[in-house]
């Protein structure tokens, strides 16, 4: 993997207090990544040390193998949308998209007229003579995005562009801001705490937790091969098992489900301690047994509908368990009943503990 | 809570009521209601060198005292709200000393002081302790506008390739121009208005108008003095009413304009 951008060793103190330890990662040439974690894990911290506004306490930052972490914040030729848009009030639209052609001593007329390719670009064509103040949220979003991008920089950085927004609009510029990356190519690092959006845009997500990084994967492998307990508990929904391995072939053994069937994706060997995963819309719901599954009585305590789906929560001995059911399945089964779930050997992944 | 707004409103429209009818009164003296009405007193005020030069000298300080008052109060202004340093509590308490203190007491002060460097009774004199008087006021409006300002704007501007310079020309001074502009004009309000210490250290050579006013008013009551009441009353009716005509004009003029053409704004 040829990487375009690499954070090498970045550590970040204010004061004790380490914001940032020993993050290492690098990123491809056109690749969209997403920084997700929970407030305080240090995204923003690592997307203002790449945009020079922080500077790291040991380690560096390199583009194409060259070090930028002497320039400043002027001089790196990087984009950024803030999550509260900044778009300079006393500029138009246009002027605001102008504004890093002027500051490259592009003459007004040729600026302008590329600005407004930009503004089109982003979907907001003949709107250049508004004033921020007249735009919507959507509106003042796409006009941020348009000045981030029509210096061509070398990276964009977005930091949770889209949590002011709501959840039509979102989803919206979800798909928006993908098509534009994908139309420009432009290597990007997206932040937010919003895991679906997580999922749906990137080509990899990097976790953070406490200053770290957990894990930086593909979103399936993030969802489906999580590398910690921390990541499969914060990514979608999980049931998570304490369990010790029997079988290095796929046998582990918890106190509430007794034996249970997996097929490890990492070598394992007997007397592991692991945590088993299995996702809540993986388990199935019936009366009898079935056939070929790993089954366990569970009895029932809560029903939430969601209209489209509904989650049962229950217990299996004193472990909780969660269980999404699509549609109308739930009718057969009633809060206080007992019933039996079960799922196949495939839909449970074995966490090596850390 | 609207009959409070009446009382206020009449207050306030009370002494305009009185004052505006009388300077165009033909009295001898200031006198209510007035017995007819000419325009003389306006003839007198600005042909009469005595009434004019104080005007003068008032105008000149006023500008001097505000033009000083920034100079020193934005970037004082600048250190104080946006950097911490040891002994920032004590020198914001002294920018606003000059508020606490009554006048008189600067007046007496400055008075002596002035004295030693034979400043009193010259406009630089008179410039100097208004600044002094000026200075916490533009710093209260200036660092409460500063206060609002954000900071993400300018970090916008760099990552958009501005210097620190560039992006304190083009995004931090036009979006705090309300601001200073309105600091400036208090400055400006308070020197051109301030009389207690003018009474003592402007003297006969640095004469300003209030002081002036307030020496016509005992020895003979004047009725030019009601002229000149009415003439600042409009002044800054003037003022107040001129950036919303202004607004009014603009928008009617972009509202003509195709919507393409506008990219370049104001
Ligand atoms: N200037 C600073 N001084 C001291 N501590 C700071 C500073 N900036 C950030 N921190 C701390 O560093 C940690 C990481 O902050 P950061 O802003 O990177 O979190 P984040 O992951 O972006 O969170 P959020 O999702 O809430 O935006 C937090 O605990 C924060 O309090
Ligand atoms: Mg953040």
């Amino acid at each position: 993997m040829t990487s375009y951008l690499q954070i090498d060793g970045v550590t970040k103190k204010f004061g004790d207090f380490t914001a940032l330890e020993k993050v290492d990662l690098s990123v491809r040439k056109g690749e969209f990544v997403t920084f997700l974690g929970p407030s305080g894990s240090g995204k923003t911290t690592t997307l203002m040390i790449i945009a020079g506004f922080e500077k790291a306490t040991h380690g560096d930052v390199l583009i194409e193998g060259r070090s930028i972490s002497r320039l400043a914040p002027h001089e790196r030729n990087i984009g950024i949308v803030f999550q509260n848009y900044a778009l300079f009030p006393h500029k138009t639209a246009a002027e605001n998209v102008y504004f890093p052609l002027q500051m490259r001593s592009i003459a007004r007329s040729a600026g302008l007229r590329k600005a407004q390719e930009m503004l089109s670009l982003v979907g907001l064509e003949g709107m250049g003579g508004r004033y921020p103040k007249e735009l919507s949220g959507g509106q003042q979003q796409r006009v941020a995005l348009a000045r981030a991008l029509v210096f061509e920089p070398s990276l964009l950085l977005l930091d949770e562009p889209l949590g002011a927004l709501d959840k039509n609009l979102r989803e919206q510029m979800q798909i928006e801001i993908k098509r534009i990356q994908r139309t420009l190519g432009v290597t990007t690092i997206f932040v937010t705490h919003d895991q679906s959006e997580a999922m749906s845009m990137s080509d990899r997500i990097v976790v953070f937790e406490k200053g770290r990084i957990e894990q930086a994967a593909t979103p399936l492998d993030i969802y489906h091969r999580p590398a910690t307990r921390f990541v499969a508990g914060f990514v979608g929904e999980s049931n998570l098992v304490p369990a010790e391995i029997k079988d290095a072939g796929g046998v582990a053994e918890s106190a509430a489900l007794g034996a249970c069937d997996f097929e490890p994706a990492e070598p394992v060997s007997p007397g592991d301690n692991v945590t088993l995963l299995i996702r809540p819309e993986h388990i199935r719901l019936s009366r009898k047994p079935i056939e070929g599954r790993k089954n366990v009585s569970m009895h029932v305590d809560t029903i939430v509908n969601y209209g489209d789906n509904s989650l049962v929560i229950g217990r299996v001995g004193d472990l909780q368990m969660r269980v999404r059911v699509l549609g109308a399945d739930v009718v057969i089964i009633k809060e206080g009943e007992d019933c039996c779930v079960s799922w196949l050997p495939e839909s449970v992944y074995a966490i090596p503990a850390a | 809570m609207r009959m409070l707004g009446v009382v206020v409103v009449i207050f306030i429209a009370a002494p305009l009521l009185i004052v505006v009818p009388m300077s165009f009164s033909s009295a001898r003296s200031l006198q209510f209601p007035p017995p007819g009405y000419w325009l003389g007193y306006y003839q007198a005020y600005f042909t009469d060198l005595t009434w004019l030069r104080p005007t003068w000298n008032s105008i000149v300080i006023a500008t001097a005292t505000m033009v000083l008052t920034m100079v020193l109060v934005v970037p004082a202004t600048f250190a104080l709200v946006r950097h911490r340093f040891a002994g920032k509590s004590i020198a914001d308490l002294m920018m606003l000393m000059p508020l606490a203190v009554p006048h008189i007491v600067m007046a007496v002060g400055y008075y002596s002081f002035l004295g030693e460097y034979r400043l009193v009774h010259t406009h630089i004199g008179v410039v100097l302790a208004h600044t002094c008087l000026s200075v916490p006021i533009a710093f209260l409006v200036l660092s409460a506008n500063l206060k609002g300002f954000d900071r993400t704007l300018e970090r916008a501007a760099q990552s958009l390739g501005a210097s620190p310079i560039k992006t304190f020309i083009h995004v931090t001074l036009p979006i705090l121009r309300p601001g200073l502009v309105i600091s400036a004009l208090f400055a400006f309000v308070q020197s051109f208005d301030e009389t207690v210490v003018a009474i003592f250290i402007s003297g006969r050579n640095a004469e300003t108008l209030p002081r002036k006013m307030f020496d016509s008013i005992r020895q003979e009551a004047d009725p030019v003095i009601a002229v000149i009441s009415t003439l600042l009353f409009a002044a800054v009716l003037l003022a107040l009413l001129a950036p919303a005509g202004w607004k009014g004009i603009r928008s009617r003029l972009r509202a003509r304009t195709p919507p393409t053409a506008i990219t370049t704004g104001r």
